[in-house]
């Protein structure tokens, strides 16, 4: 009887505790807002943001208030209008609103994300997430050692935020890992060349006409201009030349097969934590995507990649999550020049 | 490292290609600054005129004809301006503008309904034409006679329209409306027809200079793919005086500049990218320093025109 009283007192105070927890906790958002500088269709950065929070939406049941092509300046009124429509989290999806978005914050009292900026990272106020594909971009760098023909490699870049440059570096020390003989040429497109085709498509030929068979593309927009570049352009043996991508999946477009892999993103792995912050009323933390919480990963090679060189891949991503191998992590553009300088001397 | 025999070819090629879009453009604006209109809605043709180009091209699957339906929207948009600057004599400078703001952000619409998230390409776009014998030539034949179609009718263009600007009875009363309406008008000259066939002329050029991105470079539409290259136009406008030639000179120049911007990261000069980046914009202020006191605009520029006032 005893035993009896006993388990029935531990399953109230069981249910008493469950009951507590669940009143404790706050509810998920009802509106999120989510800030893009570019459109939300670009197959790339703001378009990996968007589906990914549509996932996350679905799953916590919250209505997306979107507000993209929103450039690069200030986008303080833009802010101010989400905070009107009863935004509860606002998600700033640009490093280069890093300072408005916490101000904005401040100034109301709503919630908001940004994007690069740990440092002002606020408890109940401001959560960040961080980037961490060098592991992705590491691998990258694996397949395109093995895949070079030519031992040139080429990276091309839109603009280098540090999410750029922490890639560029750690696919140069992917392929440098595999290939210490290759060289690797690296160019710039613009300031914030995020949508310049035409100049992706220019930075791409020249870097084809002085010997790459791989491309590394980062662009966004602009990597539509470097696909067709190494779509129409024969490498100096006659080959194809190979086109590494980033954030979208392009292979619905890539009619000349020349697309070899992509670092993809999904972005509703940190908007999931995000909301979990919410609700738990923990929110005001720094958030990683990473190839360790599968919010990064690499799409499947190219056909034309032998099981060999798979397998090695494989094996690296192995030693990645184990610890065996690390990934530098170079944020800056000088310090990934002075790098890039020193490890691929011209 | 290398600057080698492929990239000059390189180089030369995508100096002539990548001037192009502001040739057209600038060679439209050229007409209408000369007759006394400031077309600021040159970006937003160039926008309109990719958008239209790649669409019509697409849904054809005619390249030719999406150049054709590039050089309607211009015409169309052209005549707008045209009624709003001549008809309604509203600013010049706020109609321009407001063209831009509204034909970019209307476009980027359009494909967001047509398209979706999807981003297709119009394969065919952006072949070249080799001319026989010439494209052969070593060094130089195939970056200056493998072009696409267009980059050769554009060169022919350059003449032509100085010919007419400087040589004609046409192109008199053309600068004549531009410098002294009034006066033109005294002397019979249709200032109204005049403003109005430049400003259209100058739609159909710069939309003309986007489909030429689109589909002529490239092989696709993207918003904001026009980058400034409109803006960059009215500059080389200035650069080059209202001369056909010399702003066919300044594209280039501007090319030339852009291309460097590339090759020279490639080249493996120990430079940082942020100054070779600044290049072209640096040689576009330097020139226009130099030049600068030399140029006079036209004098009835971006002035409103009614007989008797």
């Amino acid at each position: 009887m005893k035993k009896k009283i006993y388990s029935l007192m531990i399953c109230v105070l069981a249910v008493c505790f469950l009951t507590f927890n669940a009143m404790a906790q706050n509810p998920a958002p009802k509106i999120v807002g989510l800030c893009l500088p570019e459109a939300g269709t670009d197959k790339g950065w703001n378009e990996q943001a968007k589906v990914g929070l549509e996932k996350t939406a679905k799953k916590y049941g919250f209505k997306i208030m979107l507000a993209e092509a929103l450039g690069y300046g200030d986008i303080k009124p833009t802010l101010r209008d989400l905070v009107k429509k009863k935004c509860e989290l606002i998600i700033t999806h640009a490093s280069g609103y890093q300072t408005v978005s916490p101000e904005v914050a401040r100034e109301t009292g709503v919630k908001v994300t940004t994007v690069e900026n740990h440092k002002d990272v606020t408890q109940g106020l401001i959560s960040d997430i961080d980037t961490a594909p060098g592991p992705g971009a590491y691998l990258a760098g694996i397949l395109a050692g093995r895949m070079t023909r030519s031992n040139i490699v080429g990276i091309v870049v839109s603009a280098e935020p540090p999410t750029w440059n922490r890639m560029s570096a750690a696919f140069a020390q992917g392929l440098k890992s595999v290939n210490p003989n290759a060289k690797l040429l690296y160019s710039v497109i613009g300031e914030d060349a995020y949508a310049d085709a035409a100049g992706g498509k220019r930075n791409t030929e020249d870097q084809i006409a002085v010997g790459a068979d791989v491309i590394f593309g980062q662009g966004d927009g602009a990597s539509f201009g470097m696909l067709q570049a190494c779509s129409i352009k024969k490498a100096r043996d006659g080959g194809k030349v190979w086109f590494i991508d980033v954030i979208g999946d392009k292979r619905s477009i890539d009619r000349a097969d020349v697309l070899l892999s992509s670092i993809l993103f999904d972005f509703s792995v940190v908007y999931d934590e995000i909301i979990e912050t919410v609700i738990d009323g923990t929110f005001g933390k720094q958030h990683w995507s990473s190839v360790s919480n599968k919010a990064i990963y690499l799409l499947n090679p190219n056909k034309a990649v032998s099981e060999k060189i798979k397998k090695e891949v494989d094996a690296a991503r192995s030693k990645l999550l184990s610890g065996e191998v690390k990934v530098m992590d170079i944020v800056t553009a000088a310090d990934l020049h002075k790098y890039l300088g020193e490890s691929f001397p011209k | 490292m290398l600057f080698e025999e492929a990239l000059f070819v390189t180089v030369l090629a995508s100096t002539l290609r990548g001037s192009m879009p502001m040739l057209l453009a600038a060679l439209g604006e050229t007409y209408a600054e000369s007759a006394g209109i400031l077309n600021l809605g040159i970006e937003g043709m160039m926008v309109a005129g990719a958008f239209a180009s790649f669409l019509v091209g697409l849904q054809t699957n005619m390249v030719p004809l999406g150049f054709l339906g590039a050089a309607i929207i211009g015409a169309v948009l052209g005549g707008i301006i045209g009624f709003l600057v001549i008809g309604l004599r509203l600013n010049q400078i706020v109609v321009g503008l407001g063209m831009t703001v509204f034909t970019s952000a209307f476009c980027n619409l359009l494909h967001r309904i047509i398209f979706g998230s999807q981003f297709p390409m119009l394969w065919g776009a952006g072949m070249t034409t080799e001319i026989p014998v010439l494209s052969k030539i070593p060094i130089i034949g195939q970056p200056l006679f493998n072009q696409h179609w267009l980059v050769y009718v554009t060169l022919a263009l350059v003449p032509v329209l100085y010919f007419l600007l400087y040589r004609t009875s046409l192109g008199l009363r053309i600068r004549a409306v531009g410098e002294t309406p009034w006066a033109a008008d005294a002397s019979g000259v249709n200032v109204y027809g005049i403003r109005y066939l430049t400003i259209i002329l100058a739609g159909v050029l710069a939309s003309t200079g986007g489909a030429f991105l689109a589909i002529g470079d490239l092989a696709f539409f993207i918003p904001d793919m026009v980058k400034g290259r409109g803006y960059i136009a009215i500059v080389v406008v200035m650069l080059g005086r209202w001369n056909p030639i010399k702003v066919f000179l300044g594209s280039l120049l501007f090319g030339f500049a852009l291309s460097l911007t590339s090759a020279l990261q490639v080249a493996g000069l120990k430079v940082s990218p942020d100054f070779i980046l600044t290049m072209p914009y640096l040689v576009v202020i330097l020139t226009l320093i130099i030049i600068a006191k030399s140029t006079s605009l036209p004098a009835a520029l971006c002035v409103p025109y009614k007989r008797g006032e």
